[in-house]
């Protein structure tokens, strides 16, 4: 298994197994061909918001988008 | 019923407010059936998810287990919820099973904080457990569920909350009309590592060989991440069935309630109708026997 020795590297840079692997997954869906490209592209979609609580206060929430995704 | 509305003068009684009423209960009727309607194509397309992504986390629990009492200091209790209302009690179903559960794990030396997703655990545990939410997620069914969205979302827990043990509560599909409210166990590698040296349930795991270059702590670091993920995404699926299911017959219940209002109404307003017919007929006929005498 070739990825074996990427492990150290993407955990150098602060990811996880979950981001290394979407990124993984994403770069296979690139890889299918017209229309099955843009379809598997467009249902995987990412929102939601997020808002941290330090002792019992809320922080402004941050809007997790597709742009965040990557 | 309004009876004051009726201008002075009038001697029969008006049928006004009844009439009025009728119609406000059978345009509540027709929304709850519209609403179910939504609910019942949501729950099909939604079911079948769910339904195939419990083939991801079952592996996890053969290898890793699933310890729900697993004694650690730093518990994380995710609670998932959904973000719309109407959908009978399954919320303050896993809002109950989390509080027990953090009932149950706290402790002088121990920590316990709650995640929570969806709005309607977050309105419930803010009012008495303000000082132990760490984390809160919201909008989670803008798009459908898909696992990049969920795996995203699991990421950000791991990154912002510190664990030895997550507890994900979610209320599990079974059909309809039944959810039961599960909580799966998710826990750190370190503590993996130290469950498998003290024997027990996941004493076999060292049986496992591990290729190529990686250490053992590596291997299971992965998988614990991983393992998180997959259970996430099929926690969410099933609390998202839940939520349709239950909303189904929440609202299939409120229009058969619309219905027996709708029939009470219907009787008082003919009875009324009635009565008033026979006031007057009497009142005519008297009055005529009264001028023929």
């Amino acid at each position: 298994m070739s990825s074996n020795a990427a492990v150290p590297f993407w955990r150098a840079a602060g990811m996880t197994y979950i981001t290394y692997s979407n990124i993984c997954a994403n770069l296979v869906r690139n890889c299918l061909k017209e229309p099955y490209k843009s379809e598997s592209l467009s249902r995987e979609k990412v929102h939601f918001a997020v808002s941290k609580w330090i002792d019992g206060k809320p922080e402004k929430p941050t809007i997790r988008s597709d742009t965040g995704a990557q | 019923m309004a009876m004051e509305q009726v201008p002075n003068g009038v001697r029969s009684i008006s049928t006004q407010a009844v009439r009025n009423r009728m119609k406000s209960v059978k345009n509540i009727q027709k929304i709850t059936k519209a609403m179910k309607m939504v609910a019942a194509s949501k729950l099909r397309a939604i079911q079948t998810k769910a339904e195939n992504s419990r083939g991801l986390w079952q592996p996890f629990t053969a290898l890793l287990g699933d310890i729900p009492s697993v004694d650690v200091k730093k518990n994380v209790i995710v609670t998932i919820s959904s973000d719309k209302g109407l959908c009978g009690g399954i919320n303050s179903t896993s809002v109950k099973i989390s509080r027990a559960v953090h009932k149950l794990n706290s402790g002088p030396d121990k920590e316990t904080k709650y995640v929570i997703l969806g709005e309607k655990a977050k309105a419930q545990l803010i009012r008495d457990s303000k000082k132990d939410i760490e984390l809160i997620l919201t909008e989670l069914q803008k798009n459908p569920l898909n696992y990049t969205q969920v795996s995203v979302l699991a990421d950000d827990i791991l990154k912002n909350v510190e664990f030895d043990a997550l507890r994900v509560v979610y209320n599990k599909f079974q059909s309809v009309v039944s959810f039961l409210p599960t909580m799966s166990t998710v826990l750190s590698p370190e503590i993996v590592e130290r469950e498998t040296e003290s024997g027990g349930k996941l004493g076999d795991l060292d049986s496992y060989e591990i290729e190529g270059g990686e250490t053992k702590s590596e291997i299971l670091q992965n998988l614990a991440e991983f393992q998180f993920s997959c259970v996430m995404f099929n926690a969410v699926l099933e609390n998202a069935c839940s939520e349709q299911g239950a909303r189904m017959s929440a609202m299939d219940s409120s229009s058969r309630n619309a219905g027996d209002m709708l029939d009470r109404l219907t009787l008082t307003y003919n009875r009324t109708r009635q009565a008033s017919i026979t006031t007057e007929l009497i009142e005519i006929i008297s009055g005529a026997s009264a001028l023929e005498g």
